[in-house]
């Protein structure tokens, strides 16, 4: 395959030119704010890019004073470093010495040394990192050039390139297409003459009435025909010309599956790549978008993901590794997987980076599971391999693989990981971003919108069947507790006269893990609809997702979910006067009864904390049996609450090994669920439950007048 | 004519003799250049922006509020598939809001900066002035106003204060973003 190196030098030279000037523009920022870590991490991509294709093009020189430069970025951004002025003014020569060479590229094709005062300043102010870091950082870059043969360096450029402005259609869509744009002239010509009738029928009005009638009788007729025969044209062009723009994903699959070959060879491994479902079509739009976090995906999983050849033979696997790039579809979705059968993402080792890097407390991981703390290499500067290598870098990339596919392709992505089977992570995609399932709502006499993969289920409640819990609102649905807020309250606008309704219509959206209920007026409607982009200037208004235009020429606000999310979550935190007398109360009364609540539900837990809290308890959460069981272990309460169907360990299991302990064998426990049969009731009671509560029938003073009476 | 640069600019002082300096340059550059203007009322009082950065000029189209927006900001409309903003002028220059929107328009706007929608009370002529005849701005203009006006001219009876759209426009869209 003969690739023409001249094309990818010029887009490497208009590539790292956009980058030098991010780098500069961050520069003189960090220059007034040097602890900006979004700030740094935006610095470090760009030199990064440059770093990634400067190798893939062998231009060594870059990629050696990139690489440099990086350390000391990375050293920046890990805190070992603080900036200075002086710090500043390499990081600038620095730059322009790239720069520099960047310009030399776009002459002569290759780039001059690196200049070696600017690279001895850099080796300087890195001295204090281990030795053996750093030759085993410049053995890669010198190894990785070499073993990369040219027609394949530009590898992962062809990646983005075939994907560039250009759309191949074959020719048999394009001429059904010139066929509907005749029939929809002929229509349009059609109308033209209904629009002759219609001034006849006005010119002659009156001179023979017996006819007038049947006459605009006839005109309706066809006139209706006319229009639906419209619309069905209409509706086909558009679909037509949605499947122009569609590819498959062969299109990303295929040159991915070449740079898995590419970089196994670089690194040494032996590596085969299976590739299923290349022949989904998704938008060009989101092809487009995917083809960045693919490249970073596959560097991830080979280079971090699969272990060394000897390491899996003592592992008692086969020595060749194996990544599965494969697409299924799943309703509107697709759903892209990249697996690998590697060692898998070791917990231990997350944990420890995430202390070690300061990205969350001890507590915080504590109260987290599994897979919650495996999601968490998505935080920005977080990286596993413990060693620096050339190929995928240190973590730059899955923040903002993540960031790519959440916010441009309103998509998700997952990881999940099994110890020394390997890891996958899963990337859920809309077919399409043109056209999207929205759903229209009305509330306080205007209209909004949602997209449809947030939405969770579309409810009815009676409003007798809301609950009331410390002040906030709350309905039950499916054994949780989900808060529920007003729409035009959560989004300021007045509601003109007090509503007095006996079924509240809600919506539940769902962002992650967290739901919330939205109370609204009335559901609208349901259609595909094309959202447009608000102008670029408005971007920052982050509630307003885009707009979408109505038959009659209205224009309609798509909420943004996740900003609705966080605005409800500040609204209930935004209660500082109830939290102070609870501190108040617990300070002042050191008898204050310790309640430890189990419950797998975010929203549950914070609900029934806030209720025990308003009422001067003490309260520690635990999400699962075996986490409230461990936590009772390490501290004497005075109570439990717990759910029933929990994860690891349910309520009624929880409660016999409670009741089997010396500690706990007579402290109340009380069981709040949704299970309301008579038979789970007498199950609850056989595992020693003092009481028995269903979620349905909650009421706060039930529960605090139950709690209340076994305390004594 | 010559930047004036308001980031700089800190003190009223200031301001006058940058305004000074900008008078002089205009005095110097004596070509017979004409200017055109798009000749707007606010509250009857009477204003132009270049029309160079005045793309189009709409009547009274109906607007959709966004919710979460600043108070300057009427909403968004869609003109032939784009959504673009319409901004409050009123508003933005510390006028009351408008009761009579009969004869409103909405001028569209396009600098460097940014491109939105401009909410006007009338728009009254478009026409070509030469540059010479440009006079200083007015030394009596509220100081919210001295950033953003570059000159003033003698029309039928009526002062008409020029605004520098390039600078409102990226002054707004900084305090968006800030």
């Amino acid at each position: 395959m003969a690739i023409d190196i001249k094309k990818f030098i010029a887009r490497f030279v208009e590539e790292s030119r956009d980058n030098i000037q991010k780098f500069d523009d961050g520069l003189s920022q960090l220059e007034n704010d040097p602890n900006d870590k979004e700030l740094i991490n935006a610095l470090f991509r760009a030199i990064h890019t440059i770093k990634g294709s400067s190798r893939m093009l062998k231009l060594t020189n870059v990629t050696d004073a990139a690489h440099k430069l990086e350390d000391v970025l990375d050293q920046l951004r890990s805190g070992d470093k603080a900036y200075s002025s002086a710090l500043g003014e390499i990081l600038q020569n620095s730059c322009d010495m790239i720069a520099g060479q960047i310009d030399d590229v776009h002459e002569t094709g290759n780039a001059s040394k690196p200049d070696a005062a600017i690279m001895k300043a850099l080796d300087d102010i890195l001295e204090n990192e281990t030795p053996t870091d750093e030759t085993e950082t410049q053995e890669e870059v010198e190894v990785a050039p070499e073993e990369v043969a040219a027609p394949e360096g530009g590898e992962e450029k062809e990646l983005k390139l075939k994907t560039s402005d250009m759309v191949r259609v074959q020719r048999s869509k394009l001429d059904e297409l010139i066929k509907l744009m005749g029939e929809v002239v002929s229509s349009h010509g059609r109308l033209h003459q209904r629009l002759k009738v219609v001034k006849n029928i006005e010119r002659h009005y009156g001179q023979d009435g017996v006819t007038d009638l049947q006459k605009l009788h006839d005109f309706g007729r066809d006139l209706r025909d006319d229009v639906f025969h419209q619309q069905l044209l209409m509706e086909e062009l558009h679909s037509k010309a949605l499947i122009m723009r569609m590819l498959p994903l062969s299109v990303v699959f295929e040159p991915a599956a070449r740079l898995v070959r590419e970089v196994s060879r670089s690194l040494g491994k032996k590596v085969t790549c299976k590739i299923k479902g290349g022949e989904i079509e998704l938008d060009r739009q989101m092809i487009d978008k995917l083809s960045d976090p693919m490249v970073h995906l596959i560097r991830n999983a080979v280079d971090h993901g699969l272990e060394a050849s000897e390491e899996r033979k003592a592992a008692g696997k086969s020595e060749t590794g194996e990544i599965q790039i494969s697409a299924q579809q799943d309703g509107g979705w697709v759903l892209v997987e990249v697996r690998d059968n590697g060692a898998g993402i070791s917990l231990e080792a997350v944990k420890k980076k995430v202390l070690d890097k300061k990205l969350k407390t001890e507590e915080e991981l504590e109260a987290m599971t599994d897979k919650q703390i495996i999601n968490l290499i998505f935080l920005p500067g977080f990286s596993t391999s413990a060693m620096i290598t050339d190929i995928s870098g240190r973590g730059v990339g899955l923040d903002v693989v993540k960031r790519n596919i959440l916010d441009d392709m309103q998509g998700r992505i997952d990881v999940d990981s099994k110890a020394g089977e390997g890891s996958v992570f899963q990337l859920r995609l809309p077919l399409s971003l043109a056209v999207m399932r929205i759903l229209l709502v009305d509330v306080a006499g205007q209209s909004f919108g949602f997209t449809a993969q947030n939405i969770f289920s579309l409810i009815e409640v009676q409003t007798e069947d809301i609950l009331l819990v410390a002040e906030r609102k709350a309905i039950t649905f499916h054994n949780e507790f989900v808060p529920l807020l007003d729409l035009a309250q959560l989004l300021g606008i007045e509601r003109k006269e007090k509503e007095n309704k006996k079924v509240q219509h809600i919506v539940v959206v769902q962002v992650q893990n967290e739901k919330i209920a939205l109370g609204v007026d009335a559901l609208n409607d349901e259609l595909d609809m094309v959202i447009k982009p608000l102008p670029d200037h408005l971007l920052s208004l982050s509630l307003v997702a885009g707009m979408v235009m109505t038959g009659n020429n209205e224009l309609i606000s798509i909420l943004h979910t996740p900003t609705l999310v966080d605005m409800a979550a500040r609204q209930a935190g935004d209660r500082p006067s109830q939290e102070l007398t609870n501190e108040g109360e617990d300070a002042t009364g050191p008898t204050a009864h310790h309640v430890l609540v189990v419950d797998d539900s975010l929203n549950t837990r914070e609900i029934e904390k806030s209720v025990l809290e308003a009422h001067g308890y003490q309260v520690t959460l635990a999400e699962d049996g075996q986490d409230g069981l461990n936590k009772a272990m390490r501290t004497s309460f005075d109570a439990v609450l717990t759910d029933v169907e929990m994860p690891i360990m349910d309520g009624f299991t929880l409660t016999k090994a409670l009741r089997e302990t010396d500690q706990y064998a007579h402290l109340p426990i009380i069981i709040i669920t949704s299970r309301a049969k008579e038979a789970d009731k007498r199950r609850g009671m056989e595992a020693g439950a003092d009481a028995y509560i269903v979620k349905g029938d909650f009421e706060q003073n039930n529960l605090i007048n139950t709690l209340q009476a076994l305390l004594g | 004519m010559s930047d004036l640069d308001t980031s700089e600019i800190s003190s009223i002082n200031d301001i006058l003799s940058a305004k000074q300096h900008n008078t002089n340059a205009d005095v110097v550059d004596v070509d017979e250049t004409l200017v055109k203007l798009v000749v707007f009322t606010l509250d009857k009082n009477w204003y132009a922006f270049p029309s160079e950065n005045i793309k189009e000029v709409l009547s009274d189209i109906p607007v959709s509020v966004l919710p979460g927006c600043p108070a300057s900001l009427e909403g968004v409309i869609n003109v032939r598939g784009d959504i673009e903003s319409v901004i409050s002028l009123r508003s933005l220059l510390n006028y009351g809001s408008l009761t009579d929107t009969a004869n409103s328009r909405i001028l569209i706007g396009a600098t460097e900066a940014m491109r939105s929608g401009i909410r006007v009370d009338t728009v009254e002529e478009i026409i070509a002035f030469s540059q010479t005849n440009i006079k200083a701005p007015p030394s009596t203009l509220p100081t919210h106003m001295v950033p953003i006006v570059t000159g003033a001219i003698q029309l039928k009876n009526h002062t008409v204060t020029i605004l520098d759209l390039e600078k409102m426009f990226e002054n707004y869209r900084d305090g968006l973003q800030g």
